[in-house]
């Protein structure tokens, strides 16, 4: 805990400091898209890793976000300050609809109705031409009007440092979250659920709690992308932003909240690196997703977590180590259920 | 009246063949609980591969279909074997994960290799139409259809009736108590896979020769299979041809009465309901929770 909020808010102090040493277009992009990440990333995590059931239809709120933060911009000429908090509103809104029918179901049956969900949502605004504009997309989403005469530079600062703010709320918001009651009983849920149900915690109002911040956190993170890219298409339902999340998710280290940032920033500068390879980077990132589930199960953080750990309890441990391991894999399982014990130890 | 039974006609064809492309995911994930996003890639490769044997090669369709169904059979081996063996017990998350990260691989190195122009089986079956009273069929597609029904009931014998599908079931429903009993469930699980992706690949190879085949296909042919098993009910074929022709029905009557556009969402709006009301499928006789 304590670790996790010293290495967040070092990651933001630095941040926020970044702009100094590296003050060029090219390089406040790379940082937008961070920032625009690590809100994506927390807002997926916050499911993955403190519910323990797997959204892959997570691109609904932050499509919902987008396509929000658009209209009202685009036809209600709304405010930048009035459209990306809206945009948070309306995907919670969703959220709270979305979650009450999918959290209901578990498992596979979970990720397959999300996945239904977006899919649905990309074909109504695909489909929806009145409201949507449909394959054509919103475009031309006002900038804030006090950037609008500024440089290319300039833009670029302010979008940099609205974006840090709000991912750093986010995170804040995120960490409160973890941190509160409501947090820890879920993540009791997400370790056992009838344990916890026998203490009187109940999965589905956790969950659905869970759920709605995560969508509203997906929203902003729609609101921000929209009002940045100026443009909102039904690609933003998409499957693409779909595995970016997850790899961001999985490769930082699901269930902390440093995790996500940490894989944020990594998949960022891992898709500015293999634009090189052009077409062929999408292979090489298929091999990247099989490589990090078999070699990195827990993710980058959860590797490191481990490690400080075990280096922590290493004394009260070492005794009864070797017992507890030949417990968790009795002689008769199966050979090839048991792997999975070998990430723990 | 007429073209209600022309769209039923179309629908029921359909319906066969959204059954037939989805009776590999009704082993692997109604069966074996896999979760395999990879599953419309292991079509795309059939289509793709019996694409570069018939009509670049010029090879007999037949002969295609056998080295088609045995190259998809040893693929289908090895990935369980190598990837999915090392996730296994772990529950569904990062099978997830490594059959998404594998999907992007093939569709992508296929991409590569094919590009995106879409190709086309070489098949022997006449593209002639039968004219049944008000109702106009190919007779290719006539012809699949009764293909279909080979294939479905062939692998439902195979899992009901030969010590093979024993073991199988045996596995999925407790893998320890198989082991206890002499079953090497390692190899039942790559077998599983093996046979799930030969029927995709033979699904893809078939079917390519109606449809074109697109290396970029294999996202959507995923997504429809998941939801012809989940309609029909886990891990039962004849759930899967019920689940197949409910939603070729339900599109083409959407599609014929109603409008073009949203004939795609149906399919997922379908599943909503159904896993809402009925979570263990439509027809599953298991009170199974999902």
């Amino acid at each position: 805990m304590k670790f996790e909020r010293n290495f967040l808010l070092a990651a933001v102090a630095l941040a926020a400091l970044v702009p100094l040493a590296a003050y060029n277009e090219y390089a406040l992009h790379i940082g937008i898209m961070i920032m625009f990440s690590v809100m994506l990333a927390t807002s997926l995590n916050l499911i993955v890793g403190y519910v323990g059931e797997f959204p892959l239809g997570h691109t609904a709120f932050f499509g919902i976000g987008a396509y929000s933060a658009a209209l009202l911009s685009a036809r209600l000429g709304l405010p930048i300050y009035f459209t990306i908090p809206l945009a948070g509103i309306v995907a919670a809104i969703s959220g709270l609809a979305i979650g009450a029918v999918t959290l209901r179901l578990r498992g596979p049956f979970f990720v397959i109705v999300t996945l239904c969900f977006a899919e649905v949502l990309r074909l109504v605004a695909n489909n929806w031409i009145d409201l949507t504009n449909g394959p054509m997309g919103v475009s031309g989403i006002a900038k804030p009007p006090s950037i609008a005469g500024a440089s290319g530079v300039q833009q670029k600062l302010w979008f940099y440092y609205a974006g840090l703010v709000l991912a750093a709320a986010s995170l804040l918001v995120s960490y409160r979250f973890v941190y509160s009651n409501i947090g820890r009983a879920a993540v009791a849920v997400r370790e056992n659920r009838f344990v916890a149900q026998s203490i009187g915690i109940w999965p589905f109002y956790l969950g659905l709690i869970t759920f709605v911040l995560a969508a509203a956190v997906g929203g902003l993170a729609g609101g921000f992308y929209a009002h940045y890219i100026s443009y909102v298409g039904p690609e933003v339902f998409g499957f693409s932003f779909m595995i970016t999340m997850i790899i961001m998710v999985l490769a930082g280290g699901k269930g902390t909240l440093a995790g996500p940032v940490v894989g944020a920033v990594l998949v960022v500068f891992l898709e500015e690196y293999l634009r090189d390879f052009k077409d062929l980077r999408f292979s090489i990132f298929g091999l990247i997703v099989v490589g990090v589930v078999i070699f990195l199960p827990r993710g980058l953080m959860g590797f490191i977590g481990r490690r400080h750990e075990s280096y922590e309890r290493r004394p009260a441990e070492s005794a009864k180590g070797g017992v507890k391991r030949d417990r968790r894999a009795p002689a008769l399982e199966p050979a090839g259920l048991n792997r999975g014990g070998a990430a723990d130890a | 009246m007429d073209l209600f039974l022309q769209l039923v006609a179309n629908g029921l064809v359909l319906g066969a063949f959204y059954a037939l492309s989805a009776l590999g995911l009704t082993l692997v994930f109604g069966l074996m609980r896999v979760v395999n996003f990879a599953h419309g890639e292991l079509y795309v490769i059939g289509g793709l591969f019996g694409w570069a044997l018939t009509a670049v090669f010029g090879w007999n369709y037949f002969l295609a279909l056998v080295v088609v169904v045995i190259v998809l059979g040893i693929l289908g081996y090895l990935i369980d074997q190598i990837l999915i063996a090392r996730v296994r017990g772990q529950g569904e998350e990062p099978t997830i994960l490594l059959t998404i990260g594998l999907s992007i691989f093939i569709a992508n190195t296929a991409l590569l290799i094919v590009g995106t122009t879409p190709v086309t089986v070489a098949s022997p079956f006449a593209s002639k139409p039968l004219i049944l009273g008000p109702v106009v069929i190919t007779q290719a597609r006539l012809l699949l259809v009764v293909i279909c029904a080979v294939l479905i009931a062939a692998a439902n014998l195979l899992i009901q009736k030969t010590t093979l599908g024993r073991a199988m079931r045996a596995t999925f429903q407790d893998p320890m108590a198989a082991q206890l009993v002499g079953i090497r469930t390692p190899r039942i699980y790559g077998f599983t896979f093996a046979l799930g992706a030969t029927l995709a690949g033979a699904a893809g190879m078939l079917l390519g020769s109606i449809y074109v085949v697109e290396a970029s296909t294999g996202g959507i042919i995923s997504l429809k299979a998941f939801v012809v098993v989940i309609l029909g009910g886990m891990g039962s074929f004849a759930g899967a041809v019920a689940g197949g022709l409910i939603l070729g029905l339900t599109e083409a009557l959407w599609g014929g009465y109603v409008s073009t556009g949203y004939v795609d969402a149906i399919g997922f709006a379908l599943v909503i309901v159904t896993l809402l009301v009925r979570p263990y499928g439509l027809f599953s006789r298991r009170a199974e929770r999902a």
